[in-house]
């Protein structure tokens, strides 16, 4: 597994960092977007210093990820342990 | 799952329009209903009044839709179609073609509705690529 260190800083807001198995184009990005479409949270990704909404494909495929690097995704809301759960999967299993 | 937004596309070109149709149901996903208006009604280079208008009854699926064009007379009769045609749920937006594409195609199929797909289509001119 990829996904790592769920710090969960409070009730609602958890983060995890994962390892990404293969470059962030545009087949992934578009599931990723439509994953984070499904949640109420507020949901950001980390990347090199950049930071973006994830429900916009064009700011994930213009992060400019590649395989081996680290995306950290952080979520605060309701459902912002399912929606970093749903995100990481999505990431780890990008191809 | 609401039903999606459809998207028109509409270009000078049937085969740029058709490609692009391919690449948005790649990227998000085939359950958006995407037609393209593209071409001449004898399938020249060039736009037509009757293809724009059949196009937004086809995406039509209750939720709105939303009408790009690529440029130039595309723009012209996409917006001639819609003042003779004015309807509150179908909307032409000025966004990149190709990058507007994807980012509504993506959003409708998210389930969002017509203002939010319009927006993400608008947001793209300010992405950068690089």
């Amino acid at each position: 597994m990829s996904a790592s260190s769920d710090t969960s800083p409070a009730a609602t807001g958890h983060e995890a960092a994962v390892v990404l198995p293969a470059n962030l184009h545009a087949r992934p990005a578009g599931q990723l977007a439509r994953a984070a479409g499904q949640f109420s949270s507020t949901i950001e990704l980390d990347y090199n210093g950049k930071t973006i909404n994830p429900t916009g494909v064009l700011g994930v495929m213009g992060l400019g990820a590649t395989a081996g690097s680290t995306v950290t995704v952080r979520a605060t809301g309701p459902d912002a342990h399912d929606a970093v759960a749903a995100l990481t999967d999505v990431l780890a299993s990008a191809e | 799952m609401s039903t999606p937004v459809g998207i028109v596309l509409v270009s000078h070109s049937a085969q740029l329009a058709a490609g692009l149709r391919l690449l948005v149901e790649q990227i998000g996903s085939a359950a958006v209903p995407v037609v393209t208006a593209a071409g001449t009604d004898d399938g020249g280079i060039g736009t037509s009044y009757g293809l724009v208008l059949n196009a937004i009854k086809d995406a039509d699926r209750g939720a709105g839709v939303l009408v790009l064009p690529d440029l130039g007379s595309s723009v012209l009769t996409a917006r001639t179609v819609l003042d003779d045609h004015p309807r509150p749920d179908a909307v032409i937006v000025d966004a990149p073609f190709v990058e507007g594409a994807v980012a509504a195609v993506v959003a409708a199929a998210s389930g969002a509705d017509l203002h939010t797909v319009v927006k993400s289509a608008e947001e793209a001119r300010h992405v950068r690529k690089l």
